[in-house]
């Protein structure tokens, strides 16, 4: 759980970083004199602007919440399910993608991220096996499914 | 020289054949299941679809998108008075009365309403859409460099300004934040390459499609794990109860009107969207209504309104955004990048290029209205069964999708990792309540407003003067004046009140 009040003075520094970041590549960028391009059309120029504006965005939203005294709070119901389910996510669309054949890849995450869901929505631990068997099947019928689908109606070469 | 009425004969003719009624019949039903799912959206479903629309020939490609598109932001209301959980945040304000209708034993005639409604705001919607795209086209050709840069100036802060419920200053932040983006890659005017880092597929910039498939796809799977929302209950009976009174509507015609005209000019504003458009001719609805103390309880007034509006919307948004190049919601924002990948140009020289399209766009909403009609109200039984397919089997499936959707268009593991990116950013920021549809608005037009503004100052040999004196452009330095100030005013106000 978090405040909004502390997450917005974090985001706001963030964003003076990232403002300050951005005038300083966009002043520091290649003005192309050699090519003898008008100093007015330099690739810097808008990165420069943009990057003042959003430090400057960053400043009003801390200063602004400076003022504010309560503030709602930032929850997520189940943080637990949420953190497993983004890596079980990340690791299927970061690393296995590309590394394992496509359908295979498919099939275990589907299957995985169906278990997982599927056991949190689950009223008893008895319930929980067939739910296992259920979300293999799932998982293998939905990747040659979409696998199909991709490989063959889409005519694209699947990772 | 062709007249308004050939080239809708033409485009209708066209569209009617029977492929391309099949088009219409699967992409229709189709948006109307993901509409009516709660945690997918119409944007997601249009961006989905994009990928996958990729190998038809253009009208096929474009017509299958404007049908999820019509029929995602009409599903939604399903869900919305069936289940008191709006499909899509379009339809929020429908179940403030779908809900208490159908509780009331009258779900048939409030879906039955709210299918009329949805379809009357379509309509009322491509009637301006044909009347107000082609002279808009023709006095676009006036714009000039100044002009485009106060177009995107303008598009990004009044997006910011009208989705931020309550803090615009979030809205623009999510705005520049979206700018900031589009600086990434070749620059359009010396073909720099800026912010690389030296990484080679950044150069060539962050592609809109894995964006929004991660911003609207993956950051809705994880909200929708975070909130465990859309558990479904069982509520079938009411869908079968209650009379139906199509002729109710006649008593409705000026609520229907105007919100059809709300919503419409809501969907030209650009990046604003559907559900401001529905809240818009909600409050309208109500601030006139005779039966005001009936609105929130059940009114037949008020469901009508905002389905009517919501779904205006949608033609609406694809006036700003085949004239100009500039979406007027975050759905429209999809079909600009699905435009370009099958070769049309939107923008002012749309009724030079192509003086037909702005018309076979408006045959496609008509049939994809058409479609809502039939199927909206015959299928809702299988609507009901739908909406009870739990969440851990539909998630799954949702970010395989979004995984494989933006990698069918390019073939790069790389907008694989954009659209990872983009998801989690976009799940924190949602969170923080930073709206999502100025940070799309933003890569958008980034690349417009930075070309438009190093081209203006080029012709005008680095003056800044012709930015603010140029008639049109001071017409929206005024525009974005009047936006800011007015926000700032509307606070300061809500502020004093809470005092």
């Amino acid at each position: 759980m978090l405040n909004m009040k502390t997450a917005d003075l974090v985001f706001g520094l963030i964003l003076v970083m990232l403002g300050c970041a951005l005038t300083w590549g966009g002043f520091t960028m290649d003005r192309l004199e050699v090519r003898r391009i008008h100093p007015a059309s330099i690739p810097g120029l808008v990165p420069m602007g943009l990057g003042l504006l959003i430090a400057l965005s960053g400043v009003l939203l801390v200063a602004t919440n400076m003022k504010v005294r309560a503030s709602e709070i930032i929850s997520v119901q189940k943080p637990g399910l949420l953190f497993q389910m983004l890596v079980i996510c990340l690791f299927y669309a970061l690393v296995m993608l590309g590394r394992i054949p496509f359908f295979w890849a498919t099939s275990i995450f589907i299957a995985i991220a169906t278990f997982r869901l599927g056991s949190d929505a689950a009223e008893t631990e008895t319930s929980r096996g067939p739910l296992m068997i259920k979300a293999v099947l799932f998982g293998l019928v939905m990747s040659a499914a979409i696998s199909a689908l991709f490989r063959y109606a889409f005519l694209v070469r699947l990772p | 020289m062709t007249s308004t009425f050939d080239y809708l004969s033409v485009a209708l003719f066209e569209l009617t054949q029977p492929m391309m009624l099949f088009h219409v019949v699967w992409a229709t039903v189709l948006g109307i299941f993901v509409g009516s799912l709660p945690g997918l959206t119409a944007t997601m479903g249009v961006a989905l679809l994009t990928t996958l629309t990729y190998g038809l020939e253009r009208d096929a490609a474009i017509l299958v998108l404007i049908c999820m598109y019509v029929g995602a932001i009409y599903g939604g209301s399903r869900s919305a008075i069936l289940l008191n959980i709006p499909g899509t945040p379009a339809s929020a304000a429908t179940s403030l009365d779908g809900y208490p209708l159908a509780m009331a034993g009258k779900a048939k005639q409030a879906m039955t309403l709210a299918t009329l409604g949805s379809a009357l705001g379509t309509i009322v919607g491509i009637v301006l859409l044909v009347l107000i795209a082609p002279p808009l086209a023709a006095f676009a050709l006036k714009f000039g460099a100044q002009e485009f840069f106060w177009l995107a100036v303008f598009g990004i802060i009044i997006s910011g300004q009208l989705t931020s419920n309550g803090n615009a200053l979030k809205g623009h932040i999510a705005g520049f934040l979206g700018l900031a983006v589009a600086m990434i890659g070749s620059e359009g005017i010396h073909a720099h390459v800026r912010f690389d880092f030296g990484f080679q597929p950044l150069s060539g910039g962050i592609g809109l499609i894995p964006a929004m498939v991660g911003v609207f796809g993956f950051a809705e799977v994880l909200t929708t794990i975070a909130s465990r929302a859309g558990v479904i209950t069982e509520t079938t009976e009411k869908a079968r109860k209650g009379p139906s009174n199509v002729f109710k509507l006649l008593s409705y015609r000026y609520t229907i009107f105007r919100s059809g005209v709300i919503g419409t000019v809501v969907g030209i504003l650009p990046g604003v969207g559907e559900d401001i458009g529905a809240w818009a001719s909600y409050a309208a609805a109500r601030a006139r209504s005779k039966e005001r103390e009936l609105f929130g309880k059940g009114s037949e007034e008020g469901l009508i309104a905002a389905e009517t509006g919501n779904s205006a919307v949608v033609p609406g948004s694809l006036i700003p955004a085949i004239t100009l190049a500039v979406p007027g919601s975050a759905a429209s924002a999809v079909l600009i990048a699905a435009l370009f990948i099958h070769g049309v140009r939107p923008g002012p020289m749309i009724m030079i290029d192509q003086p037909g399209f702005i018309y076979t766009v408006a045959i496609m909403l008509l049939l994809a209205t058409v479609a809502i009609l039939v199927f909206g109200v015959t299928l809702t039984p299988v609507f009901v069964s739908v909406l009870k397919i739990p969440n851990h089997y539909l998630m799954p499936i949702v970010f395989t999708l979004c995984v494989i959707g933006p990698y069918a268009i390019s073939q790069r593991l790389f907008d694989v990792w954009v659209m990872v990116a983009f998801g989690i950013l976009g799940f924190i920021l949602r969170q923080m309540k930073y709206p999502m549809p100025p940070l799309v608005l933003g890569i958008i037009l980034g690349t417009l407003l930075d070309k438009s503004l190093r081209r203006g100052l080029i012709i005008s040999d680095g003056d800044i003067l012709p930015f603010f004196t140029r008639p049109i452009s001071a017409f929206f330095v005024v525009l974005v004046l009047l936006v800011v100030f007015g926000g700032l005013f509307r606070r300061r106000k809500q502020r004093f009140q809470e005092e």
